[in-house]
């Protein structure tokens, strides 16, 4: 037997790699990440593979229950809506509308608050104190209503949501970069860098961001499951994703009237949603469980 | 507590100061023209619109404009509505105080139950008991509020008939407005049937709080959970333990106590969100709150409403903020000054 290794040798995993270790330990964690995964690639290729476009009509099958029910159609799987669209379809590509905008909005959201944080945590004295309190203000305000002003600064609309959502979540991305760089800052380690001769900018993008980028994307999952439920209800409150638009919550929203005749309007769009949110919070959850059995190994 | 109190006093000014500033400079950024915004004057003739334009010295420099701004909201003058021409001022008292009720309802109700529930999760931790808790609270605060809403009217209003679906009283009552929050206006009331008017208010806000209240119990069933691992964790209960005192006379004694304060420092953080769910909640359960009116105003591109509104809306956060902060302040020696221990 060949042995590829004849020393014994220490592996040094990154810390993302370390993070990944410890985070497919948890099956049921596991279970939410393949429900993720799942969703991203609904989220990019639904337009190829849904049976119908989310906007055609069949008036021949109005209201269509799905196709379990004795007068379902095997045709349109999850039957139809009121105006004979198939909800299969729509849901597959609301995917990409709720789920994968909001992935969108938060990697947007997520570059923009770690500039400005790590540009915070680099200065101190009173611009930095201001900008301390600043949050914290912006923090106290709820993101919905928050949301809904800047909604009506821009008028409703999908991208204005989106706009919205953006600027919402951003604050809390600039205040956990700037409290984790300050505590990186502090480690022997950027020390040691430092007095190599690195600038305070080298030691940021070589040294800290490989460090924090688990605390970030662990962050993200939790500001994603926001993002939907965000525009979600901005979109069930009519001020998001306008009528034709197959986002869930405006889906909802276009069931209520005929909620009690045709409940399977109301319940696919909001199980989609609670599906796309558990299996979001999953991933975040198992990657706080990990960084926490990291930090104390 | 001196020093407290005035760290508190001034970050309240700074808010406020910020609060207001927002608000102001939303009428600039409001499509529309800058002076009809803050005020809500739609139908103005050109000669009012030159006296206001003299009240809000829209001709000087912006820092006076803000400062003419200022001193109107401190007389009360929050400018008219532009779609109803009331007074909206006059609209906010109508309507903040049935948000108010609604949302320190769902807060007890959430506390109640989310608090209890996370001490058991953390004394059962990691037994079976403990992970059905973890599992329903995930659960809990994914559900979207407004599905969960529409599914609760379903089932306890149309299915079981149970509880009334839309609004904060039966019409058959006549209950004078006096302070708006329904309960002490019942109460205050001589209407004969003012125990039939209270079973009736409290069946109408049993639905939209219990809705509410889901979401936030469930992370104060997380929060209670790790405060109540952490102090379960620490030297004190040891020395308790070691003493020879029952785990029973541990928990009671020692260990609820101390958890509760570290879950009531978080309790402020959460308001915030509670009110969000709750603004949602009143369009659904078409309930006479400020949420409903604010997304009314903004379909109706009521400009000056949605200013005020946001304005009232956050003060009211913020107030409830910092009245809990001080809560704890007084219940935790350690939070008011750092020569009390640590």
């Amino acid at each position: 037997m060949a042995r590829d290794k004849i020393y014994l040798e220490e592996e040094f995993p990154s810390p993302l790699l370390q993070l990944w270790h410890n985070f497919k330990v948890t099956p049921v964690v596991m279970i939410g990440f393949s429900c993720f995964i799942f969703l991203t690639i609904l989220a990019l290729f639904a337009p190829f593979i849904t049976p119908y476009t989310s906007v055609e009509n069949h008036l021949d099958f109005l209201l269509l229950p799905p196709a379990w029910h004795e007068d379902g159609n095997v045709s349109f799987l999850l039957g139809t809506d009121n105006l004979g669209r198939d909800m299969l379809s729509r849901l597959m590509h609301g995917t990409s509308l709720t789920f994968g905008l909001s992935f969108v909005v938060v990697l947007i959201s997520l570059g923009i608050g770690v500039v400005i944080g790590s540009v915070s945590a680099l200065t101190s004295g009173i611009k930095s104190s201001f900008l301390n309190h600043f949050l914290d203000v912006i923090l106290s305000i709820p993101s919905l209503l928050l949301a809904i002003v800047i909604v009506a600064i821009l008028g409703p609309g999908l991208s204005n949501t989106l706009w919205a959502i953006i600027i919402v979540l951003i604050p809390q991305f600039v205040h956990i970069t700037r409290n984790v760089v300050t505590q990186e800052f502090r480690k022997d380690y950027v020390l040691a860098s430092r007095l190599d001769g690195a600038s305070s900018f080298r030691i940021l993008y070589h040294s800290v961001f490989p460090n924090i980028l688990e605390k970030l994307i662990s962050q993200a999952t939790l500001a994603q499951s926001a993002a939907i439920l965000d525009i979600a209800a901005l979109g069930f409150l009519g001020l998001g994703a306008q009528i034709p638009m197959a986002e869930w919550g405006a889906m909802l929203k276009n069931g209520i009237d005929l909620f009690y005749i045709a409940p399977w309007t109301v319940y696919l769009p909001g199980l989609a949603i609670l599906f796309a949110v558990v299996a979001t919070n999953l991933v975040g959850e198992g990657m706080r469980h990990a960084l926490k059995i990291s930090k104390e190994a | 507590m001196l020093i407290f109190t005035l760290r508190r006093l001034n970050l309240f000014i700074f808010t406020m100061f910020l609060l207001t500033l927002l608000s102001f400079s939303l009428s600039f950024l409001f499509p529309g023209e800058q002076l009809i915004n803050i005020s809500g004057q739609v139908n103005a003739t050109p000669k009012q619109l030159m006296v206001l334009a003299e009240q809000y010295q829209t001709d000087n420099n912006i820092a006076q404009q803000y400062i003419a701004y200022i001193s109107h909201l401190f007389q009360g003058d929050l400018g008219i509505s532009m779609a109803s021409q009331l007074s909206i001022s006059n609209e906010i008292m109508s309507f903040l105080p049935a948000t108010i009720e609604l949302t320190l309802v769902a807060l007890f109700i959430a506390m109640i139950f989310g608090i209890p529930i996370g001490f058991i999760a953390a004394i059962k931790h990691r037994k079976a008991t403990d992970n059905i808790i973890l599992t329903v609270s995930m659960l809990g605060y994914s559900i979207p509020v407004f599905w969960l809403g529409l599914l609760a009217i379903l089932v306890f209003s149309i299915q079981l008939g149970w509880l009334p679906s839309a609004g904060q009283l039966s019409l058959v009552f006549e209950i004078e407005h006096v302070t708006g929050i329904q309960f002490i206006d019942i109460l205050l009331s001589d209407s004969p049937y003012k125990w039939q008017a209270f079973q009736d208010a409290s069946a109408h806000i049993f639905l939209p709080a219990c809705v509410i209240a889901l979401a936030p119990a469930t992370i104060f069933v997380r929060l209670a959970r790790t405060a109540m691992m952490d102090v379960l964790d620490s030297q004190y209960i040891r020395a308790a333990k070691a003493k020879g005192l029952s785990f029973r006379q541990i928990i009671y004694h020692h260990a609820i106590r101390n958890a509760m304060v570290h879950v009531i420092r978080d309790v402020g953080l959460q308001f915030a969100n509670l009110v969000t769910i709750a603004m949602v909640t009143e369009v659904i359960f078409s309930w006479p709150g400020i949420g409903r009116w604010l997304i009314e105003s903004i379909f109706q591109r009521d400009h000056t409403s949605i200013q005020g509104g946001l304005l009232a809306l956050s003060s009211f956060i913020f107030i409830v903020h910092i009245v809990i902060d001080f809560i704890y302040a007084a219940l935790n020696p350690l939070a008011r000054e750092s020569r009390n221990g640590a």
